[in-house]
């Protein structure tokens, strides 16, 4: 029997004068994993930044584990996973110092060793962080968010920055975590990736919840959206995206060159 | 508790790789007391006293230790994990950034005490220098001075926006007390109104009152400097923690 792990409920965030993320309602159960996709400036990481208690709600309700991520980030985290869209790490620090660091903050940490083989970076476990390269600096990353063997994983961006062998690789992996009963949220702009990884879609436009559901349901609410001329059966996500995500205006590179 | 050990540990090897810190905060006040002492080599600080020059060097250049990490290092570490977003993900770990923030003080403070050690050893061997005051006495100084100096460094990051202009702010009030409060050159040097200026200086405070005190002095005679020093700390400390609250962590 599975389990709710994360719940929101009329979720609302405000930036000054901009309603970042309004009325947002989803869960999130064991062994599942949600994709949260929407344009840039959508307020997906804001949604998973209210989760991950670094922001706090203007109004709604979060329960991690069942309790206020805002009000128990210390305990919350020791259950949960996070990998942040752009994270640093202090300078000067080496590969393997950063991991025994993390691994120093659980119980019972992973085997950061044997991670760090998995993750391909075995070999520059002595090298400064800031001499990584991006992949490798992401792949770090993502090894941090597994140290504490998280039951709830959030991550934001996944393979931003991978080449394509490691991205598949990568979603290998995240589907066995999810088999071993993790909660996973990611935040993707890469359809394929959601098509192959989530159970679920949170789509958002506008800081506003346009969908909730499987991805079948994704394809029906597509469906409702757009004429029957337009429809067409069989559609990848990423097209079925395309067809109903605002059209960014203004955005082209003709007549530059 | 082991995360914040593991905290602490991790911020005191990466200041040992700072250079800067490095060498500014263990290094050069040793070489200070060296170039000074080879210069005008250790003669009573006026005919006939029993006080001489290295005597009272070591304690201005303790206040010099106490001036780069409470407002160079510190600050400057504390701005750079601000604006590159260190402290955000270490609020996404069991720890949190105020365990960072507290093992930064804490490893600048070891540093500190040990440049400090480092400049009494060094004025022990070489010069005899002589420290009448007494342990505690030394220790309520040292205390009151770092208190302040690491509160000012803490409110010019909570001041300045991004790491630029933190380290304006903290490279500014450095130099500026740095040389016009007598920690490198004796006050009794200056001008009036280079005088008057120092007066206006906390770190002129820390060094009058370091260095009387390891001249034997007793605390009761620097309840000025005390009082001072101690309202430096509580104010900076306070309009700092106001200011850091309304920053945008995220």
């Amino acid at each position: 029997m599975s389990q709710e792990i994360v719940q929101v409920e009329n979720l609302n965030l405000a930036y000054k004068n901009l309603q970042a993320v309004q009325n947002v309602s989803f869960s999130v159960r064991t062994g599942e994993i949600v994709a949260v996709i929407g344009q840039n400036g959508s307020g997906k990481t804001s949604t998973v930044e209210c989760i991950e208690g670094l922001r706090r709600p203007d109004s709604g309700m979060i329960r991690v584990f069942g309790k206020d991520p805002w009000l128990c980030r210390g305990e919350v985290y020791k259950e949960m996973g996070v990998q942040l869209q752009e994270a640093e790490y202090p300078m000067r620090i080496r590969v393997e110092e950063l991991c025994r660091l993390f691994a120093d903050f659980y119980e019972r940490p992973a085997d950061w060793n044997l991670l760090l083989t998995q993750m391909g970076l075995d070999e520059k476990r002595k090298r400064p962080i800031h001499k990584l390269s991006g992949g490798e600096k992401q792949r770090l990353s993502i090894l941090l968010a597994l140290i504490g063997r998280p039951k709830l994983l959030i991550l934001d961006e996944l393979t931003t920055g991978l080449d394509p062998e490691v991205r598949r690789n990568m979603w290998i992996s995240l589907e066995n975590i999810r088999k071993g009963g993790v909660a996973v949220i990611i935040v993707s702009h890469y359809m394929d990736e959601v098509e192959t990884l989530a159970n679920k879609i949170l789509y958002l436009e506008k800081g506003k919840q346009q969908f909730f559901g499987t991805k079948q349901g994704f394809r029906d609410y597509v469906k409702s959206r757009v004429t029957p001329d337009e429809w067409e059966e069989n559609l990848s996500l990423e097209k079925l995206y395309l067809m109903i995500a605002p059209k960014t205006a203004g955005l082209t590179m003709e007549g530059i060159l | 508790m082991k995360g914040f050990a593991a905290i602490c540990k991790m911020e005191l090897r990466l200041f040992t790789r700072d250079f800067f810190s490095f060498f500014f905060a263990l290094v050069f006040p040793v070489l200070m007391l060296l170039l000074f002492g080879g210069i005008y080599g250790n003669i009573p600080i006026y005919e006939g006293a029993d006080v001489r020059m290295m005597d009272v060097s070591v304690p201005a250049y303790s206040v010099m230790v106490i001036g780069v990490t409470g407002l160079m290092s510190l600050p400057l570490t504390m701005s750079g994990y601000k604006e590159r977003k260190i402290y955000k993900r270490f609020d996404a770990s069991p720890v949190g950034k105020k365990s960072v923030m507290l093992a930064q003080v804490l490893a600048n403070l070891i540093m500190t005490l040990a440049g400090i050690a480092s400049l009494l050893i060094a004025g022990k061997l070489l010069y005899h220098i002589q420290v009448k005051g007494d342990f505690l006495s030394i220790c309520v100084s040292m205390l009151f001075s770092i208190a302040a100096m690491f509160s000012m460094g803490f409110l010019f990051t909570a001041v300045g926006r991004d790491l630029k202009s933190a380290t304006l702010l903290c490279y500014l009030f450095y130099f500026i007390m740095l040389f016009l409060s007598g920690a490198t050159m004796p006050d009794i040097l200056f001008p009036d109104t280079i005088k008057r200026i120092s007066a206006l200086l906390p770190m002129s405070y820390a060094v009058d009152l370091m260095q009387g005190v390891f001249a034997g002095e007793g605390l009761i005679l620097y309840g000025k400097e005390l009082l001072i020093l101690g309202a430096v700390t509580a104010l900076c400390a306070f309009a700092g923690a106001v200011l850091y609250k309304k920053k945008d962590w995220t």
